[in-house]
């Protein structure tokens, strides 16, 4: 029985015929009556609507499973851009069914890409930039310093760095935004909601960016210290000069990923009525009770965005990579 | 001032005082007539009240307002938008002067804000789908599920704790009783929900009565139930703590509703006049 089993799977037909069912069972819940319509040539005659649903499935699941039959055919790279343009065809296939008014997209997009100036500041996709770089030079210098304190035999610091990462760790970031901008005031301190959405975004992820800093910083191999120890050199140039650079090459890929997170989590501040990004989509969404259209919007200039960063990222990785990998 | 240079003056205050105080009687007007500004919250995600148009400028009848206000105050205006329910927290530390933002005088809110001048009064109105057929006045929505905007007085409503702190407030009774409530950031986030279809996500909705009619006009599928449950009057709130600002703003728009010039921004704005 075991026999028969593994001799199906591993027979080259089997995993189309798992796909094919897969398909059929995934495409049965859906009404394809539009589909189908065009198949019945005079309505009232032929086949019943329910043998027609059953046709409109089959058809659709062999035209996928000879789609990907014919795509496994190519190599490699054109397997992979054939299945990116496909995917994204379908998605903008998604997107057309809402009928939306892309009039209306293209007469605000350029508030929604920050083109042009409010109040002699940022707005829209410019500002969720600026925002995220300042976060990002701010987290890393705090990440660094929580990941040495946490990594100190000083007990002072490295409570410290384990009492900050605690907190910002295990509450969600919402709150710590709210915190920074109602919090502050009852001790004084009124602060803007751009600078507040910096400072709340940087104390977050510089909690999460200082544990991958450690994991980087320990994972040097310790003869590398003692090597430079030997040389005579002292503790802080060591780390800045030895540790520092080989731990980087461990701590850009994770650190990248962050960044990307943080991009999107800015998003979380228009409720501070920051005019970042989200912000735009949302307020010129309601302006006219055209919300999908501005949502849809956003979303892929955020999603522009992140590839943007991922290019980025694989750059500077390839750069910290020299000599290690190829 | 700078946002850093705002950040250090901050903390020197914080170090010296260690609670922030109160306003002080006149502060704020002190603040609006030295600057020459007067800084108003608005919630753009609110037409006709206040939305951004195809310049990425305000527009809206709560903007008008502000605008008129300003300019007989001899002073130039700013807008800020904060979500609503950091606006309706009070404590607003000097971030921002005035609401003109639609807001009902409610008892809880007058604890943290003042409300110098009401300047019109909106119906709040039950929305169903337009396929529903079981609801055919506001009693039958009873026990259904009905979507509201978070912290509003149609929230409080539904809950059957609405107090209307204000002179003038015609009275109203709860015709809806055990509804499963669900809020919603924006009262239009519900109305979303409710033009998917009748019962997919909401049996109806309870909103201002111009806020469903201007949906209604751009193509959602819903329909009034019966006459308006409540008619709320809307006031301008500022921080607590200044009677001379309170006073001056109460002047301003006594005059404005005696000239006429509330009157005729109500007719631009909703095609009739709320403001008597």
């Amino acid at each position: 029985m075991q026999r028969l089993w593994s001799d199906l799977i591993e027979h080259p037909w089997a995993v189309w015929a798992i796909g094919f069912g897969a398909c059929v069972l995934a495409l049965a819940p859906f009404d394809l009556s539009g589909l189908v319509g065009w198949l019945s040539t005079t309505p009232g005659q032929g086949p019943s609507p329910r043998a027609l649903h059953w046709l409109g499935v089959l058809a659709l699941s062999s035209l996928l499973v000879a789609n990907g039959w014919l795509i496994s055919r190519l190599p490699f790279q054109l397997q992979v851009l054939m299945a990116w343009i496909e995917l994204l065809a379908l998605f903008l296939l998604f997107f057309y069914s809402f009928d939306l008014s892309y009039e209306y997209i293209l007469g605000r997009l350029r508030f929604l890409l920050g083109i042009g100036l409010r109040n002699g500041f940022l707005m829209g996709a410019a500002l969720t930039l600026f925002i995220c770089f300042a976060a990002i030079v701010a987290s890393t210098v705090v990440a660094l310093a929580a990941a040495l304190g946490r990594l100190s035999d000083n007990g002072i610091a490295f409570g410290l760095s384990t009492f900050y990462t605690s907190f910002f760790r295990g509450t969600p970031l919402l709150l710590q935004i709210l915190l920074v901008y109602l919090g502050l005031p009852q001790i004084g301190i009124v602060l803007t909601p751009i600078p507040a959405a910096v400072i709340a975004l940087s104390l977050c992820y510089g909690a999460y960016s200082a544990e991958i800093f450690r994991a980087g910083i320990l994972a040097v191999p310790a003869g590398q210290r003692e090597a430079a120890r030997a040389l005579g050199l002292r503790e802080s140039l060591i780390m800045a000069l030895i540790v520092l650079p080989q731990a980087m090459r461990l701590i850009i890929p994770p650190l990248g990923n962050q960044f990307i997170a943080m991009l999107k989590d800015s998003s979380l501040v228009s409720v501070l009525g920051a005019w970042e990004l989200m912000y735009m989509a949302r307020t010129h969404g309601r302006a006219e009770f055209k919300y999908m259209e501005m949502l849809i919007a956003a979303a892929l200039i955020y999603w522009a965005m992140s590839v943007t960063f991922e290019y980025v990222q694989a750059r500077i990785e390839r750069r910290f990579g020299k000599g290690v990998t190829s | 001032m700078a946002p850093v240079e705002k950040l250090l003056s901050g903390m020197t205050l914080g170090a010296l005082l260690i609670a922030a105080p109160s306003a002080d009687a006149g502060e704020v007007l002190d603040r609006v007539l030295s600057k020459g500004v007067m800084v108003m919250s608005t919630d753009p995600e609110y037409p006709p009240q206040s939305s951004l148009d195809e310049n990425n400028e305000f527009v809206g009848f709560d903007i008008d307002v502000g605008k008129e206000i300003a300019e007989r105050l001899g002073v130039k205006i700013e807008f800020v938008t904060p979500s609503w329910d950091v606006i309706t927290a009070g404590n607003w530390a000097g971030r921002w002067d005035i609401s003109v933002g639609s807001m009902t005088p409610t008892a809880a809110r007058r604890e943290v804000l003042d409300f110098p001048a009401i300047y019109y009064y909106t119906p709040a109105a039950l929305a169903v789908h337009g396929d529903n057929q079981d609801i055919a006045a506001p009693a039958d929505a009873s026990s259904k599920t009905i979507g509201v905007g978070v912290a509003t007085t149609y929230e409080n409503y539904l809950k059957q704790d609405l107090v209307i702190d204000a002179e003038g407030a015609p009275p109203f009774e709860y015709q809806i009783a055990d509804a499963d409530i669900r809020t919603y950031d924006t009262d239009l986030l519900a109305l979303d929900d409710l033009r998917l279809g009748d019962g997919v996500r909401l049996d109806a909705v309870i909103s201002a009565l111009p806020t469903i009619l201007d949906a209604i006009d751009s193509g959602y599928p819903l329909k009034v139930v019966g006459d308006p449950l409540f008619l709320e009057p809307l006031s301008v709130a500022i921080d607590k703590g200044d009677p001379e600002f309170g006073a001056k703003i109460s002047g301003i728009v006594t005059a404005m509703r005696d000239d006429g010039t509330l009157s005729e921004l109500s007719t631009k704005w909703y095609g009739a006049d709320l403001t008597q």
